[in-house]
Protein backbone atom coordinates (compact mmCIF):
# COMPACT_ATOMS: atom_id res chain seq x y z
CA UNK A 1 0.00 0.00 0.00
CA UNK A 2 1.07 3.66 -0.52
CA UNK A 3 1.65 6.12 1.90
CA UNK A 4 -0.22 8.92 0.92
CA UNK A 5 1.53 12.18 0.55
CA UNK A 6 1.38 14.42 4.05
CA UNK A 7 -1.44 16.60 4.63
CA UNK A 8 -0.11 19.85 5.33
CA UNK A 9 -1.72 21.31 8.62
CA UNK A 10 -1.13 24.72 10.88
CA UNK A 11 2.27 24.87 13.41
CA UNK A 12 1.53 23.99 16.36
CA UNK A 13 -0.26 26.80 18.64
CA UNK A 14 -1.51 25.27 21.67
CA UNK A 15 -1.32 22.01 23.41
CA UNK A 16 -5.37 22.10 22.45
CA UNK A 17 -4.92 22.16 18.63
CA UNK A 18 -2.22 18.86 19.02
CA UNK A 19 -4.79 17.38 21.21
CA UNK A 20 -7.64 18.19 18.52
CA UNK A 21 -5.17 16.49 15.59
CA UNK A 22 -4.57 13.04 17.65
CA UNK A 23 -8.32 13.11 18.12
CA UNK A 24 -8.78 13.11 14.95
CA UNK A 25 -6.87 9.87 13.82
CA UNK A 26 -8.00 8.04 17.05
CA UNK A 27 -8.11 4.56 15.65
CA UNK A 28 -8.39 5.75 12.61
CA UNK A 29 -5.58 5.29 9.89
CA UNK A 30 -6.22 8.14 6.81
CA UNK A 31 -3.58 7.21 4.01
CA UNK A 32 -1.51 4.54 5.70
CA UNK A 33 -2.54 0.64 5.65
CA UNK A 34 -1.31 -1.29 8.78
CA UNK A 35 -2.48 -4.48 8.32
CA UNK A 36 -4.05 -6.78 10.96
CA UNK A 37 -2.63 -4.02 13.66
CA UNK A 38 -4.99 -3.37 16.12
CA UNK A 39 -5.95 -1.62 19.63
CA UNK A 40 -5.55 -4.08 22.46
CA UNK A 41 -1.61 -4.94 22.31
CA UNK A 42 0.57 -2.65 24.76
CA UNK A 43 1.84 -0.13 24.14
CA UNK A 44 -0.26 2.14 22.29
CA UNK A 45 1.09 3.70 19.09
CA UNK A 46 1.03 6.89 17.29
CA UNK A 47 1.58 7.01 13.43
CA UNK A 48 3.04 10.27 12.14
CA UNK A 49 4.76 11.79 8.59
CA UNK A 50 7.29 13.87 9.03
CA UNK A 51 8.09 14.62 4.85
CA UNK A 52 10.99 11.81 4.96
CA UNK A 53 8.95 8.98 6.06
CA UNK A 54 6.71 7.77 9.12
CA UNK A 55 7.65 8.51 12.68
CA UNK A 56 6.28 5.79 15.31
CA UNK A 57 5.82 6.99 18.59
CA UNK A 58 4.80 4.80 21.93
CA UNK A 59 4.39 6.05 25.77
CA UNK A 60 6.85 3.27 27.81
CA UNK A 61 7.26 4.72 30.86
CA UNK A 62 9.62 2.88 33.34
CA UNK A 63 11.74 0.78 30.69
CA UNK A 64 14.63 1.91 30.42
CA UNK A 65 15.86 2.95 26.88
CA UNK A 66 18.57 0.08 26.69
CA UNK A 67 16.01 -2.93 27.49
CA UNK A 68 13.20 -2.15 24.83
CA UNK A 69 13.61 -4.18 21.87
CA UNK A 70 12.93 -2.76 18.47
CA UNK A 71 13.50 -4.51 15.29
CA UNK A 72 12.29 -4.28 12.01
CA UNK A 73 12.42 -6.56 8.95
CA UNK A 74 10.83 -5.79 5.92
CA UNK A 75 7.22 -4.92 6.65
CA UNK A 76 6.59 -4.73 10.03
CA UNK A 77 8.01 -3.60 13.47
CA UNK A 78 8.34 -4.63 16.56
CA UNK A 79 8.72 -2.98 20.02
CA UNK A 80 9.27 -5.10 23.37
CA UNK A 81 10.16 -5.28 26.46
CA UNK A 82 9.50 -5.42 30.46
CA UNK A 83 8.57 -3.13 33.26
CA UNK A 84 9.31 -4.11 36.48
CA UNK A 85 8.53 -2.73 39.63
CA UNK A 86 10.68 -1.06 42.03
CA UNK A 87 11.78 -3.21 44.97
CA UNK A 88 10.59 -2.39 48.00
CA UNK A 89 10.42 -4.71 51.17
CA UNK A 90 9.23 -4.12 54.85
CA UNK A 91 6.25 -1.67 54.03
CA UNK A 92 2.90 -1.72 52.44
CA UNK A 93 1.04 -0.15 49.17
CA UNK A 94 -1.49 2.63 49.69
CA UNK A 95 -2.55 2.37 46.51
CA UNK A 96 -1.16 -0.06 43.09
CA UNK A 97 -2.61 1.74 39.41
CA UNK A 98 0.67 0.96 37.54
CA UNK A 99 1.20 -2.22 35.59
CA UNK A 100 4.22 -4.30 35.60
CA UNK A 101 5.01 -7.21 32.96
CA UNK A 102 6.10 -7.96 29.51
CA UNK A 103 5.32 -6.43 26.36
CA UNK A 104 5.63 -7.19 22.49
CA UNK A 105 3.56 -5.99 19.47
CA UNK A 106 4.40 -5.84 16.44
CA UNK A 107 3.31 -3.52 13.54
CA UNK A 108 2.61 -3.91 9.61
CA UNK A 109 4.36 -1.38 7.76
CA UNK A 110 4.23 0.18 4.14
CA UNK A 111 7.05 -1.32 2.03
CA UNK A 112 8.02 1.60 0.62
CA UNK A 113 9.73 2.40 4.00
CA UNK A 114 13.47 1.83 3.95
CA UNK A 115 13.89 -0.62 7.46
CA UNK A 116 17.79 -0.23 6.80
CA UNK A 117 17.40 3.31 8.04
CA UNK A 118 15.29 2.97 10.55
CA UNK A 119 16.32 5.28 13.88
CA UNK A 120 15.13 4.38 17.02
CA UNK A 121 15.31 7.01 20.43
CA UNK A 122 14.04 7.00 23.65
CA UNK A 123 13.15 9.74 25.78
CA UNK A 124 11.49 10.24 29.12
CA UNK A 125 9.66 7.33 28.26
CA UNK A 126 8.75 7.81 24.84
CA UNK A 127 9.94 5.82 21.96
CA UNK A 128 9.94 7.33 18.86
CA UNK A 129 11.30 5.22 15.76
CA UNK A 130 11.50 7.19 12.37
CA UNK A 131 11.23 5.03 8.92
CA UNK A 132 12.24 6.90 6.24
CA UNK A 133 10.43 6.22 2.60
CA UNK A 134 12.63 3.76 0.28
CA UNK A 135 12.58 0.24 -0.90
CA UNK A 136 13.66 -2.44 1.74
CA UNK A 137 14.63 -6.22 1.71
CA UNK A 138 16.90 -7.38 4.99
CA UNK A 139 15.59 -7.12 8.57
CA UNK A 140 17.68 -5.31 10.94
CA UNK A 141 18.53 -5.31 14.72
CA UNK A 142 18.38 -1.37 15.66
CA UNK A 143 20.57 -0.07 18.29
CA UNK A 144 18.59 2.06 21.07
CA UNK A 145 20.07 5.94 21.82
CA UNK A 146 19.14 7.31 24.97
CA UNK A 147 19.37 10.75 24.35
CA UNK B 1 4.22 -17.06 34.58
CA UNK B 2 5.15 -13.67 32.87
CA UNK B 3 2.43 -11.50 33.36
CA UNK B 4 1.84 -9.01 30.60
CA UNK B 5 0.89 -5.95 29.94
CA UNK B 6 -2.38 -4.41 28.53
CA UNK B 7 -3.23 -0.80 27.23
CA UNK B 8 -4.83 1.06 29.39
CA UNK B 9 -7.05 4.74 28.34
CA UNK B 10 -5.46 7.78 30.15
CA UNK B 11 -8.01 9.24 32.81
CA UNK B 12 -8.91 13.05 32.66
CA UNK B 13 -8.94 14.96 35.54
CA UNK B 14 -12.71 15.80 36.33
CA UNK B 15 -12.24 19.31 37.88
CA UNK B 16 -13.49 21.92 35.39
CA UNK B 17 -10.89 24.65 36.90
CA UNK B 18 -8.16 24.82 34.55
CA UNK B 19 -6.16 27.54 33.62
CA UNK B 20 -4.93 26.30 30.24
CA UNK B 21 -7.24 25.07 27.45
CA UNK B 22 -6.79 21.13 26.68
CA UNK B 23 -7.34 18.01 28.46
CA UNK B 24 -5.35 17.10 31.59
CA UNK B 25 -4.73 13.33 32.05
CA UNK B 26 -4.35 11.80 35.91
CA UNK B 27 -1.30 9.99 36.11
CA UNK B 28 -1.39 6.25 37.29
CA UNK B 29 0.03 6.46 40.59
CA UNK B 30 1.78 3.51 42.96
CA UNK B 31 2.33 5.02 46.84
CA UNK B 32 4.33 3.26 49.05
CA UNK B 33 5.01 3.38 52.85
CA UNK B 34 7.24 2.03 55.02
CA UNK B 35 9.25 2.97 58.57
CA UNK B 36 11.25 5.93 56.64
CA UNK B 37 8.28 7.81 54.73
CA UNK B 38 6.07 7.71 51.64
CA UNK B 39 7.13 7.26 48.33
CA UNK B 40 4.93 8.01 45.14
CA UNK B 41 5.59 6.44 41.78
CA UNK B 42 3.44 8.39 38.96
CA UNK B 43 3.53 7.35 35.09
CA UNK B 44 4.13 10.94 33.14
CA UNK B 45 5.78 9.74 30.15
CA UNK B 46 6.77 12.80 27.45
CA UNK B 47 7.66 14.76 31.00
CA UNK B 48 11.22 15.48 31.60
CA UNK B 49 12.73 16.94 35.14
CA UNK B 50 12.28 20.47 34.82
CA UNK B 51 9.17 20.44 33.57
CA UNK B 52 7.47 18.58 36.76
CA UNK B 53 6.24 20.79 39.91
CA UNK B 54 5.37 19.10 43.16
CA UNK B 55 3.78 21.08 45.91
CA UNK B 56 3.13 19.94 49.24
CA UNK B 57 1.44 22.47 51.64
CA UNK B 58 -0.84 21.71 54.34
CA UNK B 59 -0.46 18.62 54.00
CA UNK B 60 -1.79 18.06 50.38
CA UNK B 61 0.36 17.30 47.73
CA UNK B 62 0.23 18.86 44.10
CA UNK B 63 1.78 16.88 41.27
CA UNK B 64 2.02 18.63 38.02
CA UNK B 65 4.04 17.61 35.11
CA UNK B 66 4.09 19.63 31.85
CA UNK B 67 4.89 17.75 28.32
CA UNK B 68 6.67 19.78 25.83
CA UNK B 69 4.96 20.72 21.95
CA UNK B 70 7.83 20.88 20.36
CA UNK B 71 8.37 16.76 20.48
CA UNK B 72 5.29 17.24 17.95
CA UNK B 73 6.67 19.63 15.49
CA UNK B 74 6.77 19.42 11.90
CA UNK B 75 4.79 15.55 12.47
CA UNK B 76 1.58 15.02 10.67
CA UNK B 77 -0.42 12.50 12.57
CA UNK B 78 -1.96 9.26 9.91
CA UNK B 79 -3.23 6.93 12.95
CA UNK B 80 -3.75 7.36 16.43
CA UNK B 81 -4.21 5.20 19.76
CA UNK B 82 -3.53 7.80 22.13
CA UNK B 83 -3.48 11.15 23.18
CA UNK B 84 -1.28 13.70 25.29
CA UNK B 85 -1.33 16.01 27.86
CA UNK B 86 -0.01 17.43 31.22
CA UNK B 87 -0.43 15.88 34.16
CA UNK B 88 -2.07 16.65 37.75
CA UNK B 89 -2.97 14.87 40.74
CA UNK B 90 -3.38 15.22 44.35
CA UNK B 91 -3.11 13.45 47.48
CA UNK B 92 -4.17 14.66 50.89
CA UNK B 93 -1.56 13.36 53.13
CA UNK B 94 -2.72 12.08 57.01
CA UNK B 95 -2.48 15.15 59.59
CA UNK B 96 -0.85 12.83 61.72
CA UNK B 97 1.92 12.83 58.93
CA UNK B 98 5.03 14.66 59.86
CA UNK B 99 7.36 14.51 57.16
CA UNK B 100 11.12 16.38 56.92
CA UNK B 101 10.66 19.25 54.23
CA UNK B 102 14.01 19.13 53.68
CA UNK B 103 14.74 15.70 53.06
CA UNK B 104 11.98 15.48 49.96
CA UNK B 105 13.40 13.99 46.88
CA UNK B 106 11.91 14.09 43.07
CA UNK B 107 13.16 12.67 40.11
CA UNK B 108 11.86 12.03 36.37
CA UNK B 109 13.28 8.58 35.22
CA UNK B 110 11.97 7.00 32.04
CA UNK B 111 8.90 9.20 31.99
CA UNK B 112 8.39 8.14 35.57
CA UNK B 113 8.50 10.18 38.82
CA UNK B 114 9.97 9.38 41.64
CA UNK B 115 9.24 11.13 44.41
CA UNK B 116 10.34 10.49 48.47
CA UNK B 117 8.69 12.08 51.47
CA UNK B 118 10.78 10.95 54.44
CA UNK B 119 8.86 11.36 57.73
CA UNK B 120 10.57 13.17 60.41
CA UNK B 121 12.76 11.56 62.92
CA UNK B 122 10.40 12.33 66.02
CA UNK B 123 7.36 10.76 63.90
CA UNK B 124 8.73 7.26 63.14
CA UNK B 125 6.76 4.81 64.50
CA UNK B 126 7.75 2.94 68.02
CA UNK B 127 7.38 -0.66 68.00
CA UNK B 128 4.76 -1.97 70.15
CA UNK B 129 6.01 -5.60 72.01
CA UNK B 130 3.72 -7.46 71.89
CA UNK B 131 3.63 -9.96 74.84
CA UNK B 132 1.14 -13.05 76.21
CA UNK B 133 -0.40 -12.28 79.30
Amino acid sequence: MAVLGMRSFDPLESLFELQRNLDRFLQKPRGIDLGPSGPGVYPPINVFTDGNGIVIRAEVPGVPPNELGVSVQRGSLTISGERRPEAKTGGSYHRRERAFGKFSRTVQLPDELNFEAAQATCRNGILTVRLPTREETKPKQIKIQAS
Amino acid sequence: MAEELAPKAKREVEEPEQTRPGRTYVPDVDIYEDEHGLWFWADMPGVSQDQVDIELRNNLLTIRGQVLLEDYKGLSPVFTEYNIGNYECRFRLRDTFVFDHDKIKARMVNGVLELEVPKAEQAKPRRIAVTSS
